[in-house]
């Protein structure tokens, strides 16, 4: 069996394309809590190898799917988070399997790991950062590598509950609610992605790889705005608690929140400046009281704060939330209009910078969200998604595998 | 401070950014080595702005601090010489700014080509409302995050904290990572436009997908999985946090004090964790129904099923339960707040994951910080510097990097330069 060379650090033989990690080859071994980074770097144009099981990634049974007439259905969960993947199908406790895997181990520049996830128990890290010492080895655990509740179970609601972000959200009359879909693990996931980018540049730099850890327990609770600054900072607040209990849409500092319109909902804000926001209702003659002597003393500015929100939540009341949104901006009020899906995907601010891309996800042409930066010089793109295993006789290829079977 | 190496030593960030998602960025970068000057004034030092703010306390660390008054045009060649030097400059301000300042990226990138600028606005540069004005709630409403995270029938609750930001952050140091990394390839820089609002939409990917594939409207489910059959799946009550908040679980004022109140996630992603569950109940006559046997029958019987579970909940501490659940292979946490993860979690005390800073500075006050969720081997990033005042490290950051003398800083100092 021919061997297929190490990788070498800014080796730049590698898979061409015209993303900013072009030279820089992964391995991805993740579940849900490291597939976000994974899916980072790889739509940022790294080769990311995705194996799988012969049978197929457990995650490709994610929902929404997509269903054509003829083909199974295809996972559009998976289709986001394993995009720009090459998927290549092996037995890792076969010894053939086995074999590609470590192959492939050797040829990565970096190499994500979740505790447990597939292919990762078979390979001997350890003895492979041994081997090459200049690899990196990103590994995302719900808690870290030791610690008392190291091992205990936290899918994304379990984690945003222990991590803090639960608790802030909902409202008094309802529970403690978690972000739509999987917020808290992309936290993590990104953290993933730049501890792997942060020590390739080590690694470029000083020729030594390493392991790093990322809890996911930590990047939640790193993530809670003024969780934590309530909690240090409460009397410099003028705070009477450490905690503040969920209360729906309204900012911390009282002075942000979602008011009805007529037609819909808008985050209505007078920040970051009052003024300007007084003078617009004392336009419209909804100022009610607040030309008050007593509002301007900055002594009194949460009085003020709260005073305001009332006459603004009578005066959207009866306004068109879109005109609103529109005239508050031109005054440079930053209000939200509060958008549902179908809104947010036929937006003129995306339609003009051409965010969304064309995806094909296998027989498929679908619309898909574009990238979350630009690049002027290295652009982001999506290429085709495969089905399971899709490219593993190029992978094979790419490894010298054809060359010794 | 020790000087152990860290994996963005020697990286040079000029740090323009204000309020969170930038500072937030340019925190993670400093948190790994990187030296992030960042600037500040007397003019601009006010609100979340100012060093001594607990919001600026909150992000700012691991920085130093120059003073530079940008709107004294004999600040002008000390900007450009600085950025001249920087492998990042990175700021928030409005499109135009550091081109008006004659820093901007075409000018600078002719006598620094390696250098990478990072933009990191609200809606990005170009498109009808680039020049909107945004805050994460701002953004929270435009992406769609607040319409969907809540409960049926509701478009008033979303994220109850400005997650965006944090997010934006993160992304826009993957974006300055990423473009080192294309650097070392093609020795040249580049400039990154990072759209708050993109990065928000983006965290919609599925729910996009499925509206574009299938016209499927994504709807609030509370806590309920969007598109996957799990249950139960939510929050349930367990004994509140007081003997006195458990009597009636009433504030003084007759008001439900949810500052008491205490839950406990608990999330039976397959049929074992729920056949682990019903153990751990005692396995009640009404959990061996057959219907429930199977994830689909479960969430045919939801309500039902949370009432049953929030019945027997409420008669735990909520620790106690979480370890029991946890001990027979629920995945199931208590929801935690502030006083939580600093006074009760043990997991995070263990990693030592928060610092009180022995360096206090007389104007500023006591410091706290949470420290970096990456664990790197080799490069460990276990140092934190505390929030530096305004201009504090102005001689020490002219000397460092534009190798200017004292007497030149003083000529600045005296010109109005370094306020």
């Amino acid at each position: 069996m021919s061997q297929a060379s190490s990788a070498s650090v800014g080796d730049t033989q590698t898979q061409s394309t015209d993303g900013a990690l072009a030279d820089v080859r992964v391995l991805d071994l993740t579940d849900e809590r490291g597939i976000y980074g994974a899916k980072l770097l790889a739509d940022l144009g790294a080769d990311v190898v995705r194996p799988e099981p012969l049978e197929g990634d457990p995650l490709r049974q994610r929902g929404p799917h997509h269903e054509v007439a003829g083909s199974a259905a295809t996972s559009l969960w998976f289709a986001f988070f394993a995009s720009n993947r090459r998927f290549f199908a092996l037995d890792p406790d076969a010894t053939q399997g086995l074999a590609q895997l470590r192959q492939l181990a050797q040829r990565a520049h970096i190499i994500l790991t979740c505790d447990a996830a597939f292919g990762v128990a078979q390979l001997d890290l350890e003895q492979l950062q041994d081997q090459r010492p200049e690899l990196v080895v990103i590994n995302t655990s719900s808690f870290g590598p030791s610690g008392p509740w190291r091992n205990y179970l936290a899918p994304d609601l379990v984690a945003g509950a222990l991590g803090g972000a639960v608790a802030t959200t909902g409202d008094t009359d309802t529970p403690p609610l978690k972000g739509f879909g999987e917020l808290n693990f992309m936290v993590c996931g990104a953290y993933a992605a730049i501890a792997a980018l942060a020590a390739l540049f080590s690694a470029r730099q000083t020729g030594a790889g390493q392991r790093a850890d990322v809890s996911v327990h930590e990047s939640i609770a790193s993530c809670l705005e003024q969780v934590l600054m309530f909690y240090w900072y409460a009397d410099r607040l003028m705070r009477p608690s450490r905690v503040l209990p969920r209360q729906g849409a309204t900012h911390w500092s009282n002075a942000y929140t979602v008011m009805p319109g007529k037609n819909g909902s808008i985050m209505v804000t007078p920040t970051p400046d009052f003024d300007n926001q007084l003078a617009w209702l004392i336009e419209e003659d909804a100022h009610g009281d607040l030309i008050e002597p007593k509002y301007m003393d900055p002594e009194n500015l949460p009085l003020r704060v709260q005073r305001t929100m009332e006459l603004l939540r009578e005066w959207v009341a009866e306004k068109d939330v879109q005109t609103l949104f529109h005239e508050a901006q031109s005054r440079h009020c930053p209000y939200g209009w509060v958008l549902p899906i179908e809104h947010v995907a036929d937006n003129p601010q995306l339609d003009a910078r051409q965010w969304y891309q064309p995806y094909q996800i296998g027989a498929a042409e679908i619309t898909s969200p574009g990238a979350p930066y630009n690049f002027t010089h290295t652009p982001w793109r999506l290429k085709p998604h495969g089905e399971s295993g899709a490219d593993t006789e190029q992978v094979l290829a790419d490894i010298g595998w054809g060359a010794q079977s | 401070m020790t000087e152990a190496p860290r994996p963005l030593d020697g990286l040079k960030v000029l740090d323009f950014t204000h309020v969170l998602a930038g500072p937030f960025a340019t925190r993670v970068l400093g948190d790994m080595g990187a030296d992030v000057v960042k600037i500040n004034s007397v003019s601009r030092a006010a609100a979340a702005n100012d060093p001594a703010h607990p919001y600026y306390l909150m992000w700012n660390r691991n920085k130093r601090a120059l003073a530079l008054d940008m709107s004294n045009p004999q600040s002008r060649p000390v900007c450009r010489a600085l950025c001249e030097q920087a492998d990042v400059v990175i700021d928030n301000f409005s499109v135009g700014v550091l081109d008006r300042w004659g820093v901007g990226y075409d000018i600078i990138s002719q006598t620094n080509p390696g250098v990478i600028y990072v933009q990191m606005s609200g809606m990005g540069e170009g498109g009808p409302w680039s020049k909107y004005v945004t805050y994460a709630p701002t953004i929270h409403a435009l992406a769609g995050l607040t319409h969907l995270t809540g409960v049926p029938g509701r478009e008033d609750i979303g994220i109850g904290f400005s997650y965006n930001d944090h997010q934006a952050g993160l992304h826009g140091a993957v974006a300055i990572l990423a473009a080192l990394a294309a650097r070392h390839r093609s020795g040249r820089g580049q400039r990154v436009d990072v759209s708050q609002f993109e990065v928000g939409v983006n965290f919609a990917g599925p729910a996009l997908l499925d509206l574009f594939a299938n016209g499927n409207l994504a709807r609030p489910c509370g806590n309920d999985l969007p598109y996957d059959q799990a249950a139960p799946h939510n929050v349930y009550p367990c004994i509140p946090k007081s003997p006195a908040g458990y009597k009636g679980n009433e504030g003084n004022d007759g008001v439900e004090n949810i500052e008491q109140q205490r839950w406990i996630a608990i999330a039976c992603m397959t049929d074992e964790h729920w056949q682990a569950l019903k153990t751990v109940m005692g396995s009640p006559p009404w959990a061996d129904a057959n219907q429930l046997d199977t994830a689909a029958g479960r969430l045919d019987n939801q309500a039902e099923l949370d009432v049953r579970i929030g019945a027997w909940t409420q008669e735990f501490e909520a620790y106690e339960l979480m370890a029991l659940c946890q001990q027979a292979g629920v995945p199931a946490g208590v929801v935690q707040d502030g006083v939580d993860l600093v006074e009760n979690d043990p997991q995070l005390a263990a990693a030592g994951f928060f610092e009180k800073l022995e360096d206090v500075h007389e104007s500023l006050g006591q410091t706290w910080v949470d420290h970096l969720p990456i664990k790197f081997s080799r490069t460990p990033c276990e140092q934190y510097q505390r929030v530096r005042a305004l201009g504090e490290d102005n001689e020490a950051v002219l000397a460092d990097w534009l190798a200017m003398d004292d007497t030149t800083i003083a000529a600045a100092q005296d010109q109005g330069v370094l306020q």
